[in-house]
């Protein structure tokens, strides 16, 4: 049972730090990402600004799957979309990344809508079916239509630039891509305090009851489609500004399968859930690499056995994770700063 | 006095490590070692090519290293595993420019990472070879920093394509799959063929693993081609329609591009489903490892086999293997001729002095002395499977393109 959870005013319940650890939590980790790129090697700051790359698709893939309920195999191709997009309007239009960034969301946002028609008709697993085929044919489209996307060659871009510099180190880049991250986790915190996020969790618990207490379900998961494609997008055009050159072969259905594991192991329909599942999925395997890697020097050719030792310790993980915490490691986060707060007091 | 393996080694070593102080000025005041590093499949679709030829590379390195390393100084070897997964390579490339010990040369592990790295290699520049033989990576322009150890794909279908045409063919097919590897070089093939007079009778197209492979046979057949070029498969596809279009009586010749070339999945095939391979032919850039008498480098490397495995050694060195030890050497060459011109080790000098080498010789791994040309080296020849003697044995002369 929660206790120590009373709250006096309105302003209270609806607050988004609703204690003084979280609230001082936020700020040690602000804190710390901002002074991270003076201080971390080139490697460490590739692989953060890769964690909020995925915490922003992740936080889309949530909103779709985690607060609606519709469980989609798509998401990695829309992360495609938008990091084409990003490519292909960079090139066309010579234009700044402030302005192709919101082209690529918006476009993003309308390819997933249109494939999010089905959820009018199917749910479940039926639809779940519809969205793997939906990134078939994304990626598909991508591959063959080699006027546009270039297929298979792969596209580049030029670097995004701030006041004429143009964003090539590691560091640059994190300096774009992980506010923008911030700001995204931000939004979708917010989002689930409004009407709308309201909207969508009742037609994740039961879509007919929700349909019978006025939530419009056409509307509602279409919106939710075009909000999480939306994010997609958002993820594929940091992506591209990341990466700086594509290929089709990213963003096939693994991407997409990685994406749900990491919403299951993060913690799906929590706000925080994305942001560990992202960390989860980009550095336990590059711990499990290191720690592994420290055998090397007794043996070089040990690796041919610690690589596969790698990945089954990985996937041992994820498996741990979904039997001994299937809330996800948001859940044991929550679990841990709930007691520090009532320290002294805790249960 | 007894003269043996390790007396050579030694002596070799010896002058080396003498030579080292009489070395260029600006080779002494660099590193103490050349680090090499690189990404390989250890896991996932490519892991048994990516472990063995991980192996035999760090026994190249420890041979070299015994033999007083390149240019007096030893060579270390860090790869990592990439599961054959581009965005990871790029991730493994990233950890090893950020190491305090940076390294001169970087090994890729497959055509989507060497796309992916080339934004980064304009920021930190390095020579980057790899396995990859893709086509447009033969660029300097657009690839500044990366080479290919061999031909491209559209050169191994120019010395195939060339082939059929000496040995009479007018109709020939291609099969390929349906990945950026196997669409490669098929638009260029298509126009060799006609600048060749050869008629491309028809084309098809499968998935790069657990295809329909009655179907696109039965397709085959009514095309009815004297030759059908296999392409864009390792492990497994190009065996299966082979063996079902001998079932359905097709005499059609087969021929097939690196990657289907090897010795070791062709003595698999033919030990569970009879010499459905016999016949079955096609290029190759480089001598198979059994015709160490006609090259000193393999001989030597034999030699350090043995002697470091003994009878557990079988003798054979894989074709996955020999691709990326040409690339090393390649590099090695690169280095000590840089060094030899008093030049600095850093990726511009070593890519001009890759760029000179014009008709070396690279110790019997190819037949005719080797000249870089657009960053690839095109050249090869074209063998045929035996299914009695279980070898791949060349019915053409080196064929230069």
């Amino acid at each position: 049972m929660i206790i120590g959870d009373y709250k006096a005013t309105y302003a209270a319940d609806e607050a988004i730090f609703r204690s003084w650890p979280v609230r001082y939590g936020f700020a040690a980790l602000l804190i710390a990402l901002a002074v991270l790129p003076f201080g971390a090697n080139g490697f460490i700051i590739f692989l953060v600004t890769q964690v909020a790359i995925y915490t922003v698709a992740i936080t889309g893939l949530n909103i779709l799957t985690g607060y609606t309920g519709l469980i989609s195999l798509g998401h990695g191709a829309l992360v495609g979309v938008g990091a084409y997009a990003t490519a292909v309007f960079a090139n066309w239009l010579g234009a700044p990344w402030w302005v192709v960034m919101p082209i690529a969301v918006v476009f993003t946002a309308a390819v997933g809508l249109v494939f999010g028609l089905p959820s009018l008709r199917i749910r479940g697993l039926y639809l779940t079916i519809a969205t793997l085929a939906a990134s078939f044919i994304i990626i598909f489209i991508i591959e063959h239509w080699t006027e546009v996307t270039r297929g298979d060659s792969g596209i580049t871009l030029a670097p995004a630039t701030i006041f004429g510099t143009p964003l090539v180190s590691d560091a640059q880049k994190y300096g774009l891509i992980v506010p923008i991250a911030i700001l995204a986790v931000l939004f979708a915190q917010n989002l689930f305090r409004t009407r709308v996020g309201r909207a969508f969790i009742a037609i994740r618990d039961a879509d007919y009851s929700a349909e019978i207490i006025g939530v419009a379900l056409t509307r509602y998961k279409l919106l939710a489609f075009a909000l999480g494609s939306a994010y997609a997008g958002l993820a594929g055009s940091l992506w591209a500004y990341n990466f700086l050159a594509l290929l089709p072969t990213q963003f096939e259905l693994q991407l997409s399968i990685v994406f749900l594991a990491a919403l299951v192991v993060g913690g799906n329909a929590r706000t925080l859930g994305p942001v560990f599942g992202a960390v989860f999925v980009v550095l336990i395997p590059e711990f499990l690499k290191w720690a592994f890697g420290l055998l090397t020097p007794l043996n070089p050719t040990i690796v041919e056995y610690t690589a596969p030792a790698n990945t089954i310790v990985y996937g041992l993980l994820i498996i741990g994770f979904m039997i001994f915490e299937p809330m996800g490691l948001a859940a044991i986060w929550t679990r841990f700063w709930r007691f520090i707060n009532l320290w002294p007091f805790s249960p | 006095m007894k003269v043996d393996r390790r007396t050579v080694l030694k002596g070799t070593a010896a002058v080396a490590a003498t030579s080292a102080f009489g070395m260029p000025a600006i080779a002494r005041a660099q590193s103490n070692k050349w680090v090499f590093a690189g990404s390989s499949p250890l896991t996932g679709p490519f892991a048994q090519a990516g472990t063995t030829a991980l192996k035999d590379l760090l026994d190249w390195v420890e041979m070299t290293n015994d033999m007083g390393g390149i240019a007096g100084k030893p060579v270390e070897l860090v790869h990592e595993d990439s599961g054959y997964d581009p965005a990871k390579s790029l991730a493994n490339f990233k950890k090893a420019m950020s190491a305090d010990d940076k390294p001169i040369f970087y090994s890729g592990d497959s055509t989507g990472f060497m796309k992916l790295v080339a934004p980064e290699l304009q920021r930190t520049p390095v020579i980057c070879g790899g396995t990859s033989f893709a086509s447009d990576l033969a660029n300097a322009q657009t690839h500044p920093y990366q080479y290919i150890a061999g031909p491209t794909y559209q050169s191994m279908f120019d010395i195939l394509l060339k082939h059929v045409k000496d040995n009479g063919g007018t109709k020939v097919a291609f099969v390929y799959s349906d990945t950026e590897f196997g669409r490669d070089p098929i638009e260029h093939g298509k126009a060799t063929a006609a600048a060749l007079g050869l008629q491309v009778v028809h084309e098809e197209v499968t998935k790069p693993a657990g295809a329909e492979v009655q179907t696109h046979v039965a397709q085959l057949r009514r095309a009815d081609p004297e030759y059908v070029i296999l392409h864009g498969y390792v492990t497994g596809v190009w065996p299966e329609i082979i063996a079902t279009a001998r079932a359905f009586k097709m005499e059609t010749q087969f021929l097939g591009t690196f990657w289907g070339m090897e010795k070791v999945i062709a003595d698999g095939v033919t030990a569970k489903a009879g010499p459905v391979l016999d016949g079955y032919a096609g290029v190759l850039p480089y001598r198979y490892f059994y015709e160490a008498k006609d090259s000193p480098s393999y001989s030597q490397f034999f030699a350090f086999k043995k002697q470091k495995y003994g009878d557990k050694f079988p003798g054979y060195v894989v074709t996955w293997s020999l691709q990326p030890m040409f690339s090393h050497e390649l590099v090695k060459k690169s280095i000590e001729d840089t060094v030899a011109a008093d030049k600095e080790v850093n990726a511009t000098n070593l890519l001009a002095a890759l760029d000179n080498i014009k008709n070396w010789d690279s110790g019997g791994y190819m037949g005719q002395p080797v000249s870089v040309v657009n960053r690839s080296v095109p050249q090869g020849r074209v063998y045929r499977y035996g299914a009695d003697n279980k070898l791949f044995l060349p019915i053409s002369d080196w064929i230069v393109t």
